[in-house]
């Protein structure tokens, strides 16, 4: 069984004192890329290609597919819900942008097209699904979640504003989490 | 007299208020006693659960009906499915399997890869395969591993959201307590 070796870059990040109504504001500083105060642990791994290739040969997806998912920069990140109540993943209320400019993500629609357009077979399909961060979760107090959030590749560093309604009903203060210099990571290996 | 009647009248009012707290109190205290990281679901019945296991044998969940089943999505790709694995095995030799049946489901991988990894870790469990992963889809887990609780009679109780030690008292102590 082999396992993915992930590349963790940590960053400290500087937080607001303030609860839940603050946002708290990471600044790259050096590695480590983790963020955490007493509502969330926010993490982001940086995994680079030839990781990402190894991954996925180890599952036998096709040279295809893998050239399909390298041509995108993953954003993979850690969130564990602290708070003692529902912190709201949703992947529309973050933000990537560049000097102000919005970088679109790439929603799982697009995935289904490629995947379609090559033939992708359905249990890869299912894997390549579980590894992708989800749309929207009601995260419980103490959950956790992972996956990969997926953008065009990017060749210089990028703003990424993640945005946490709380409580079950939304109605508490918004959490954001804010990360500058996000990055892709380069030299992109092509699979053999 | 009308002294005496108002004080009876305060007593009834507290005797009341209180068997209201009491009565909503019961639930709450069940639903605050479950260890961490067990989640009460609303009791909808089971989706549907037909698959074979690597020996080729058929599995179907409503055979299953009566008793406890401890349904497991996992996937030798996952970090927290490999770290729980384990104790999942561990666990499964100390409960009583008339009572809990263990059912682990591997979403989307081949057999080799299956074998491969709980021929070390865990050799006693015979998963079931979705091989396309869409049976796994069908349940909606929160992400792998996730752990559902059907009840005897086809209901999902309880998801365990990501992995823990199953083997660790305060999760044998509450299988022990669902069992009896």
């Amino acid at each position: 069984m082999k396992a993915a070796p992930f590349l963790l870059i940590l960053f400290i990040f500087s937080a607001g004192a303030e609860a839940l109504a603050a946002g708290a504001s990471i600044d790259k500083k050096k590695s480590p890329a983790k963020y955490e105060d007493d509502e969330i642990m926010f993490r982001i791994i940086e995994r680079n290609p030839e990781s990402i290739s190894a991954f996925y040969q180890g599952r036998e997806f096709s040279k295809q597919a893998i050239d399909e998912i390298l041509h995108t920069c993953y954003v993979t990140v850690i969130i564990k819900n602290k708070t003692r109540t529902t912190l709201w993943l949703e992947l529309d209320n973050w933000r990537f942008s560049r000097n102000g400019k919005t970088i679109q993500r790439i929603k799982r629609d697009y995935w289904q097209k490629r995947w379609d357009k090559i033939n992708l077979n359905q249990a890869h399909r299912s894997t390549f699904g579980w590894t992708l961060m989800p749309e929207s979760r009601d995260l419980r107090e103490d959950e956790g979640v992972g996956g990969s959030v997926v953008i065009p590749t990017q060749t210089t560093p990028f703003l990424l504003t993640a945005n946490f309604f709380t409580k079950p009903d939304k109605s508490g203060p918004i959490k954001t989490v804010t990360i500058k210099d996000a990055r892709c990571v380069k030299d992109i290996k092509p699979a053999p | 007299m009308c002294k005496r009647h108002k004080a009876s009248t305060i007593k009834s009012a507290i005797i009341f208020f209180g068997l209201i707290l009491v009565a909503l109190s019961g639930p709450l205290s069940a639903a605050n006693s479950l260890p961490k990281g067990i989640m009460q679901l609303d009791g909808r019945t089971a989706p549907a659960l037909i698959l074979k296991d690597m020996e080729e044998e058929s599995f179907d969940l409503t055979n299953f009906r009566g008793q406890w089943v401890f349904v497991h999505f996992w996937a030798t790709w996952c970090g927290p499915c490999r770290k729980e694995m384990p104790t999942i095995q561990a666990m499964s030799e100390v409960i009583d399997s008339s009572k809990l049946k263990i059912v682990l489901i591997n979403t989307a991988e081949t057999e080799d890869t299956i074998f491969n990894f709980l021929g070390i870790v865990a050799p006693d469990l015979n998963p079931l395969l979705d091989t396309d992963g869409l049976v796994t889809e069908a349940w909606q887990p929160r992400g792998l591993p996730a752990t559902f609780f059907v009840s005897p009679k086809g209901k999902l109780r309880y998801l365990a959201l990501g992995g823990r030690d199953w083997n660790n008292k305060v999760y044998l102590n509450f299988l022990t307590s669902l069992l009896n």
